[in-house]
């Protein structure tokens, strides 16, 4: 297959809009649903990506790396998963600060584990040895299949959030979002839903970050920082907290712009890419994220319509 | 446990983290006004330490003659935020979870804005070496020890004026009640802006110690931050003076387990951990919902 | 006795001792309060010694406004904490244990059939009537993370009974917003019928209500009352209280001082002094 047209920044910047709206997806929940702000987001998908780094690169598997691959996969996903239930059982009977205070020191432990833990994470140095359980050729082929895997992984968290709205169970999460105390009154075990709302959420999280450094082939502990949360917010809170879509819109609109159409289409001088662009990138975000919120805090594609979604759901 | 451990733990953690402390008392002062977490506090922090060394570079002065600059710009900085983002927010009436997050994106966007001001590279101030002067057996850069004794003087300063004086007064009220405050004839405005430029010079100050005793870099703030929140939400339930004894346990605490473990970081974590469980056993009580 | 064909994850609960009463006797669930002391800032709000509710089908709660008798029911609900004394749900025929509903959390108490209208407007402003309804129907199990085609069971489920109460209340357009503080009432109180209460605390349910639906409340209570569930309605307009309780407890400054019949009450010098004469606020 011949992939000249497709540039490397290009599958580059693809991968990150994908990863990014996956991201936002799950917060949606997290965040647009039930109303908790996660600032941990990459917290958990480091976990999943270091679980998955460390288990393929230094366990000894007898098998062959495919099986080694997924093994590690499904392993970084679980472990993902189980850091959201400690953080979510943290979390769940605390207020916004408690929630903040939590979720962000989540995500820094899990930053200086990664750093300490040399021997098995590389620490600042990283650790090498991922790859992709298959070969189709160039790195090109591989990197552009993988894209299209891991697209497919995000339409699939997709589909999970699309259904979640039309379920009891995304009823429940909006119930516990907009009132905690009369969603108990009405028997609704509030704490429960939010430990596995995070459960689930992470896990998520988890596999998409394992995705991410099966992509990079390298852990790095520079993927480990603020700016992947920061990523996943701004693309949600753009595109519309409140909307399954929203993360997909605003993924497309804010990461898509700068990595994609900034990065490759715009004729802009050779040396603000090193620096300028980056910082002007996440600076921006900050801009947005502040400006959506005092002025349009539903983002662009505003509130859920309930009203319209029950109609077309029920009405026969 | 091991006395020269002990008095080591005092030393270092008394001068090394004294600058967390007046970081906290900062951070505290908006957080008792605002009942607000302000994410931005920590590039408040920053920006005193950016202040302080483009002062410092820019016109050759000594580290301590900058510290005033530096703080009243990062007190300055303060207020400008708190015109341009967070009474226009009140005014909107935003909630407390957008509110945070508006926070984190104007610390973002103040982050990477000042590499747009002070360039993208790591700044250093252009200060000799100071003096070392032996506390209990352990070298301490001079600069530590003027820093201790700032921190030790503001926040006798800033606990007096909260606690006794005809200002702090009025500062408790406007925290509890606005509108009440307001009938007393209490100008809201004046002593909100006044909290704020207090709160920015307390951080400002605290970044300027930070960064002479390393380096100055964007992200020198927000690695400060999770602490300063830990201290100021763990203790804060008992005011001011709360918040001044938990960041000094904190800092010692700190020390101690950097001793203990030869490895910052372990002690940080160590640290994370204890006050999540902290704050895990505090927050029991939010069973009292009450409004069903 | 609890029903386990509506309530699935009960059989086998470690906190309820199934009874074997013989089923032709209506069993009113009673609840006791005991000691129950609350103070908010240093000031006693309840104080209420021995107070049992469910001897009588409908019981009325009246009393000045800061009378406790909201913080009273929000302490039955477990959403207020109580600084001393218990709730229990007394055992219900042979064989079977009291419950302590103090010791519980508050989304238990729906699950013993325990539920609360609120006094204040309390709604889900981004769910819809039906979505509000549906809530409150769904049971533990389909609110899952994993399930999410369950939504048609749920609904097919619950949609006859909704049906009644919409148009038994007038509701034609189930599929937006509750728009007025009344609609909000009415939801709410909806809401705690469909949870199909054994025991039903009403805490002003016809505040902000027009007549005609007043009056459609009071028969869905009675008939509630007639089928053997408890009630106790919290309530200021007096007519609603005379002509549905069986039984009128009178509340005030944190004590319950006196119960009897409506007439007796009614007929009371301190009660009239101290409540009645003033008028209905």
């Amino acid at each position: 297959m011949n992939l000249d047209w497709l540039d490397a920044f290009l599958i580059s910047g693809l991968f990150h809009v994908v990863v990014v709206v996956g991201l936002g997806l799950l917060l949606h929940l997290q965040l647009g649903l039930a109303r908790i702000a996660n600032f941990g987001v990459v917290g958990f998908w480091g976990v999943g990506m270091y679980t998955f780094g460390v288990l393929f690169v230094k366990v000894d598997w007898p098998f062959g790396d495919v099986w080694a691959f997924l093994i590690s996969l499904v392993a970084a996903t679980i472990v993902a998963g189980l850091a959201g239930l400690l953080v979510g059982w943290l979390i769940a009977d605390l207020d916004e600060d408690g929630v903040l205070v939590g979720t962000l020191g989540f995500a820094t432990a899990v930053f200086i584990l990664a750093t300490t833990e040399q021997d098995l994470t590389g620490g600042a140095l990283g650790l090498g040895g991922l790859k992709f359980p298959y070969n189709v050729g160039s790195v090109k082929a591989n990197e552009f299949l993988w894209l299209i895997i891991v697209t497919l992984v995000v339409f699939a968290i997709f589909l999970y959030a699309w259904r979640v709205h039309r379920s009891p169970y995304g009823r429940l999460l909006i119930a516990v979002g907009a009132n905690e105390p009369l969603a108990r009154s009405l028997g609704k075990p509030a704490f429960r839903t939010k430990l596995w709302l995070f459960g689930v959420g992470s896990a998520g999280m988890g596999l998409l970050g394992a995705l991410f450094g099966v992509m990079e082939r390298f852990l790095a502990t520079s993927n480990l920082g603020i700016d992947v949360t920061l990523a996943a917010m701004v693309a949600l809170i753009f595109g519309g907290t409140a909307r399954v879509w929203g993360a997909v819109l605003g993924g497309v609109l804010t990461i898509g712009f700068f990595d994609i159409v900034v990065q490759s289409y715009l004729p802009l001088p050779r040396e603000w890419y090193s620096q300028a662009i980056p910082v002007l990138r996440e600076l921006i975000f900050g801009l947005a994220i502040m400006i959506v919120l005092l002025f349009r805090p539903l983002g662009i594609l505003g509130d859920m319509r309930r009203d319209k979604l029950m109609r077309s759901v029920h009405s026969d | 446990m091991d006395l020269d451990l002990l008095s080591d733990s005092l030393v270092i953690g008394l001068t090394e983290h004294a600058p967390l402390v007046l970081a906290a008392i900062g951070f505290a002062l908006l957080y008792r006004l605002t009942g607000l977490i302000n994410v931005a506090y920590s590039e408040t922090v920053t920006l005193g330490a950016y202040f302080g060394m483009w002062t410092n570079t820019t016109f050759g002065l000594n580290f301590y003659a900058v510290l005033i600059p530096a703080g009243i710009m990062a007190g300055l900085v303060s207020v400008a935020t708190y015109f341009a983002v967070f009474r226009p927010a009140k005014r909107l009436n935003v909630g407390v979870l957008e509110m945070i997050i508006i926070s984190f994106g104007l610390s973002i966007f103040l982050r990477h804005g000042l590499q747009f001001i002070f360039g993208y590279p790591v700044r250093f101030f252009d200060v000799p070496p100071p003096d070392t002067i032996r506390v209990l057996g352990v070298g301490v850069g001079s600069f530590r020890l003027v820093a201790l004794a700032s921190v030790a003087v503001l926040s006798l300063v800033i606990f007096w004026v909260i606690q006794r004086s005809s200002l702090g007064l009025q500062i408790r009220a406007l925290a509890s009640d606005e509108d009440l405050a307001q009938a007393s004839g209490i100008r809201p405005l004046f002593v909100t802006v006044l909290i704020w430029f207090i709160a920015g010079v307390a951080g400002g100050l605290a970044g300027a110690f930070y960064g002479v005793g390393s380096s100055v870099a964007p992200l020198l703030g927000w690695r400060q931050f999770l602490f300063i929140l830990l201290v100021v939400l763990v203790g804060g339930a008992k005011g001011l003076g709360g918040v001044i004894v938990t960041g000094i346990i904190t800092g010692v605490a700190l020390a101690a387990m950097s001793l203990q473990f030869g490895q910052v970081l372990y002690a940080q974590l160590a640290l994370i951990l204890g006050f999540m469980v902290l704050l895990k056993v505090r927050s029991r009580r939010i069973a009292e919902t009450g409004k069903v | 006795m609890t029903d386990t064909a509506k309530n699935p994850d009960v059989a086998g609960d470690p906190e309820i001792a199934v009874s074997d009463t013989s089923p032709t006797t209506v069993t009113r669930p009673q609840i006791e309060v005991k000691g129950a002391v609350k103070s908010f800032d240093g000031r006693v709000v309840v104080d209420v010694d021995k107070l049992v509710m469910g001897d009588v089908p409908i019981e009325g709660l009246i009393g000045p406004n800061g009378a406790g008798k909201t913080t009273l029911m929000r302490m039955v609900m477990h959403s207020t904490s109580l600084d001393s004394g218990t709730v229990s749900l007394l055992p219900e025929g042979p064989g079977s244990k009291s419950i302590t509903l103090s010791n519980l959390p508050t989304h238990r108490m729906a699950h013993h059939g325990v539920v609360k209208s609120n006094q204040v407007i309390m709604d889900f402003d981004k769910l819809t009537i039906l979505d509000s309804l549906l809530l409150a129907v769904a049971t533990a199990r389909y609110e899952r993370p994993h399930r999410i085609f369950d939504e048609r069971r749920v609904y097919d489920g619950a949609i006859e009974e909704i049906h009644r109460y919409l148009e038994l209340f007038g509701i034609e357009d189930p599929y937006r917003f509750a728009g007025s503080a009344g609609e909000k009432k009415l939801l709410d109180i909806i809401r705690c019928l469909l949870l199909q209460p054994r025991f039903l605390l009403l805490d002003e349910p016809t505040a902000g209500l027009p007549d005609d639906l007043t009056e459609k409340v009071m028969e869905v209570v009675r008939e509630l009352a007639d089928a053997g569930t408890a009630v106790v309605i919290v309530e200021h307009d007096l007519n609603v209280i005379w002509s549905l309780s069986d039984e009128v407890h009178f509340m005030a400054e944190g004590k319950v001082l006196m119960k009897g019949s409506p007439d007796d009450i009614r007929q009371h010098k301190t009660v009239i002094e101290n409540y009645l004469g003033e008028g209905h606020v």
